[in-house]
């Protein structure tokens, strides 16, 4: 590795803690702003105001926001990820589980999508002008033209209630090869079929245009003209050179990895990520929203980082500014 | 040129129609081997549904969530009870008929002056690990663990306020409740301020179950590590609780009380969609039924309708006013908003009889039930008049109805309240939604005119609903209603030991409430669910109880 990559990305590394800190101190803001607490929302109607104002200062809950926010980075960095309020467990015990199964569906949607999505760009490209560029492109607009709100009562009616073949949602603690693999039950079919239909249009449509930009660059035209066969011209040329910026659209897909879906969890019952996000936020889990929003932000930060130094390896041309000093 | 590009298009969305949905099936179809370990064909995987497979005999799969806690100590709402009442137990609990009964107690005397109650223990009572007998020494430090202000709990000075000393003790100002006295390992001795009907049906309610002290420690309530493998004494074991998935329970071979558990393993479903769903997948063997499906089932050609069944539910829907302020200050203002909705038509047309309509307080099916209450009548043209004359319609006009709830629309009964008070009066009442946190606030400082709120029972008593949310000096009297009259009787009613004659007290309080009408008696719930055929002796109780251990599996 050259010595000024090295430092490129020891650069890039050091700036990643000050947006955690800015990210994470409005996310603990807002959370605190909020009307209400854990303390009051989990005693109901029935405990005396005297008991609840007692446990909430015992809580630290009634110290200003920003001592609070510095109590909590002090635990954090310790290695403390605070306890969720909902849950009354250590953050990380409620977390890795869900974050486990989030990881499982969207990896599978992402390389599903990719698989159905760059042949789709490429195929639909290379027939422009004819009605199978349109057909395509327009049969993989129709599922992401439908939101998820709407599609996913659809297709559990469907699959679950009319056919029968599917069970209703929900996720299976199925173990394979001593690991528990959900990913590989009948439960996670209906929440991948949701996710993956409408990721495809978004890369196709993209992939799809930057292979008609290739095809009229003044190389293919020289591939072609000194003979090199149309298959050989497409997947050395045309494909290789049009995936390219499509690098970036796959970093912001990496960053999502570990941030679930919170319609599609919370319709299916899957004990993701996002079901988690959805439901700590309902119940003032702060911990639990701190630890979603900086696990997000961290993810966020370090796959836009991979994506500026892989691209300096696709392409040699961007060598991330070695060549103005040099 | 035009015209053929609209041709294109259009027949390519009719074949990504086609393709679509014959992708999907290929799909589903697809994914559907894996999971049996490629035994089954797709056509049998749609007779005998899915996840059949690792069925076990005697097992009951119930719908669940992840409790707010399992700790005893800690359990403020009906969601949570549910799991720990099979899974702990304590001094006394209720039966089937709903009978105060003796549970880890074997039985116990109380002094003549009602304020010593002395338990005797049962020998024979083990925690689940086998490792050791349950003590009164256990009683003590779990019951004191509940007040203890460290442990953080906001109820257990809710349920066992009337120890003699228990309220010192929870704010920190004495080092032990001198009220619970251990006499020796088998005896505990425990001392009320002053007598109460009602102490033994409090000893019922989680805070005062018993917990291992090696188990537990020290541990807040915020801390509850110890609750995913808690060593209880109930009639069940919690053998796993994967989070968010699901909680298996297992009995108690060793569980001292008569019938003994017989379910070989009872399952709570935690995650998934709709539970009618799983329920007609055969995912479930019993379900409740919302206004969703309730038509269909009712159907008598529905072959769920055999295995419907509806029960009463202890439990009251209610509008409350904010007596304190005006317009509501004024008894004749609140009567002619009540006489102006006519909860016949909520309950039986709106809600389709899920619901029973409500005259007063007490649910039907609660001791104390009055059938001959006479509560005010839906009359438009007369609830019209009395508005009228109060001169105050101009002030109730345009009145903040504060609700709990999250969702675009607000619900759809107080929007059918609204259209009733809209029709029969000619004022427009506005419906004001919150955040539940935020409402739980504004109710308990009473930032609010009207709200709408329910109440289910703690135990099976009228003092659980007239005492606690009507008498003037009760923390969850929201309305902030005062009778001097009604305050009477209900503290006469405390410690009244005769049955009837504390019975009549009550209702004599009830009428005057209604009289009054500090609250609009909406209706009371009932459980609406179906049961498939094979489960027996299974009846979803009023409130919760511990019940699974009359329930069996017969296939």
């Amino acid at each position: 590795m050259p010595a000024g990559l090295a430092g490129y990305i020891l650069r890039r590394l050091l700036t990643v803690p000050l947006i955690l800190i800015v990210v994470s101190f409005i996310a603990f803001a807002l959370g605190r702003l909020a009307p209400s607490d854990y303390v009051e929302i989990q005693a109901g109607t029935r405990a005396q105001p005297e008991t609840i104002a007692r446990i909430r200062e015992e809580r630290g809950l009634n110290d200003p926001i920003y001592e609070q926010y510095v109590r909590y980075v002090g635990d954090f960095v310790t290695g403390d990820f605070g306890t969720s309020a909902k849950y009354r467990l250590p953050v990380e015990d409620v977390l890795l589980p869900r974050l486990w199964i989030t990881l499982q569906i969207n990896i599978v949607v992402v390389i599903l999508s990719w698989m159905i999505a760059i042949p789709a760009g490429v195929w639909a490209a290379l027939r422009r002008g004819t009605w199978l560029d349109p057909l395509t492109i327009g049969l993989l607009l129709l599922p992401a033209s439908v939101p998820v709100l709407v599609s996913t009562p659809l297709l559990q009616y469907l699959l679950v209630v009319k056919l029968g073949l599917l069970p209703s949602g929900g996720w299976s603690d199925a173990e394979y090869f001593g690991v528990e693999l959900g990913i590989f039950s009948k439960r996670a079919v209906l929440p991948v079929l949701i996710m993956t239909l409408p990721a495809v249009a978004g890369i196709a449509r993209y992939m799809r245009g930057q292979v008609l930009e290739v095809l009229d660059q003044d190389y293919v035209r020289t591939a072609r003209a000194k003979g090199l066969p149309g298959t050989a011209v497409v997947t050395r040329h045309v494909v290789r050179n049009a995936l390219l910026p499509i690098v970036t659209l796959f970093g912001f897909e990496l960053a999502a990895l570990t941030g679930g879906s919170i319609i599609v969890e919370s319709l299916l019952g899957i004990p993701g990520v996002g079901q988690y996000a959805f439901e700590a936020i309902g119940s003032r889990d702060y911990d639990g929203i701190m630890a979603v929003v900086i696990l997000g932000s961290t993810m966020f930060v370090l796959a836009m980082l991979v994506v500026d130094v892989t691209y300096g390896f696709i392409d040699p041309r961007i060598r991330l500014g070695e060549g103005l000093s040099e | 040129m035009q015209t053929r590009n609209l041709v294109y298009t259009l027949t390519a969305i009719a074949v990504a129609l086609i393709v679509v949905i014959g992708g999907l099936s290929l799909l589903v179809l697809s994914g559907g081997d894996d999971d049996d370990g490629g035994a089954a064909n797709p056509d049998d995987t749609g007779e005998e549904g899915p996840d059949l497979g690792d069925r076990i005999e005697g097992e009951l799969r119930l719908f669940g969530a992840d409790p707010q806690t399992m700790d005893p100590a800690c359990a403020t709402d009906a969601g949570s009870a549910e799991y720990i009442v099979e899974i702990f137990s304590g001094l006394v609990s209720f039966d089937k008929d709903l009978n105060v009964i003796p549970d880890i107690a074997a039985d116990w005397v109380v002094s003549d002056d009602g304020t010593v109650y002395t338990f005797n223990l049962r020998t024979n009572v083990l925690f689940h690990d086998n490792s050791r007998r349950v003590s009164a020494e256990d009683f003590k430090y779990s019951m004191q663990r509940a007040l203890s202000p460290d442990t953080q709990s906001t109820v257990g000075d809710v349920y066992l306020d009337d120890i003699v000393g228990a309220e010192e003790y929870s704010i920190g100002e004495a080092d032990e409740v001198t009220g619970i006295k251990v006499v020796n390992a088998d005896t505990l001795e425990l001392t009320i301020k002053e007598p109460s009907e009602v102490f033994l049906e409090k000893l019922t309610y989680p805070t005062a179950y018993v917990v291992d002290q090696r188990e537990v420690g020290d541990a807040t309530c915020f801390e509850a590590n110890w609750t995913l493998t808690p060593n209880g004494t109930g009639p069940f074991k919690l053998t796993d609780w994967d989070l968010g998935t699901s909680i298996t329970l297992e009995p108690n071979e060793g569980f001292y009380l008569e019938p003994k558990p017989t379910l070989s393993k009872v399952t709570y479903v935690l995650s998934g969609g709709s539970a009618f769903t799983m329920y007609e997948n055969d995912e479930l063997d019993i379900t409740g039924v919302g206004i969703n499906n309730i038509e269909s089932v009712r159907d008598p050609s529905n072959p769920l309708n055999a295995e419907y069944h509806q029960g009463d539910s202890l439990n009251v829907f209610y509008i409350g006013f904010n007596v304190n302020e005006p317009p509501f200050d004024d008894p004749d203002v609140r009567r002619a908003l009540s006489m102006a909705v006519d909860k016949e038509f909520l309950a039986n047309e709106f809600l389709e009889q899920l619901v029973v309509p409500a005259a007063g307080i007490i649910p039907p099916g609660m001791p104390g039930y009055n059938d001959d209450l006479a509560g005010l009548e839906f009359n438009p043209g007369a609830a019209a008049d009395l508005l009228d004359e109060t001169g105050k319609a101009d002030d109730v006009d345009g009145a903040r109805i504060l609700t709990s709830g999250q969702g675009a629309a607000p619900s759809d009964i107080l929007q059918a309240l609204a259209a009733m008070w809209e029709e029969n009066l000619g004022v427009t009442i506005e419906i004001e939604q919150e955040d539940f946190g935020l409402f739980l606030s504004d109710i308990n400082e009473g930032n609010f005119t009207m709200f709408s709120l329910g109440w289910i029972a703690d135990y099976p008593d009228p003092q659980n609903f007239l005492d606690i949310k009507l008498h003037s000096e009760s923390s969850n009297n929201e309305s902030g209603y005062a009778s001097d009259e009604v305050d009477a009787l209900l503290e006469q009613a405390r410690s009244e030991p005769d049955e009837a004659s504390r019975i009549d007290l009550y209702q004599q309080a009830e009428q005057i409430i209604v009289d009054d009408a500090p609250w609009i008696p909406l209706y009371h719930g009932r459980s609406s669910y179906l049961v498939k055929p094979e489960v027996v002796g299974f009846e979803t109780p009023p409130f919760v109880i511990p019940n699974l251990r009359y329930v069996s599996i017969d296939r």
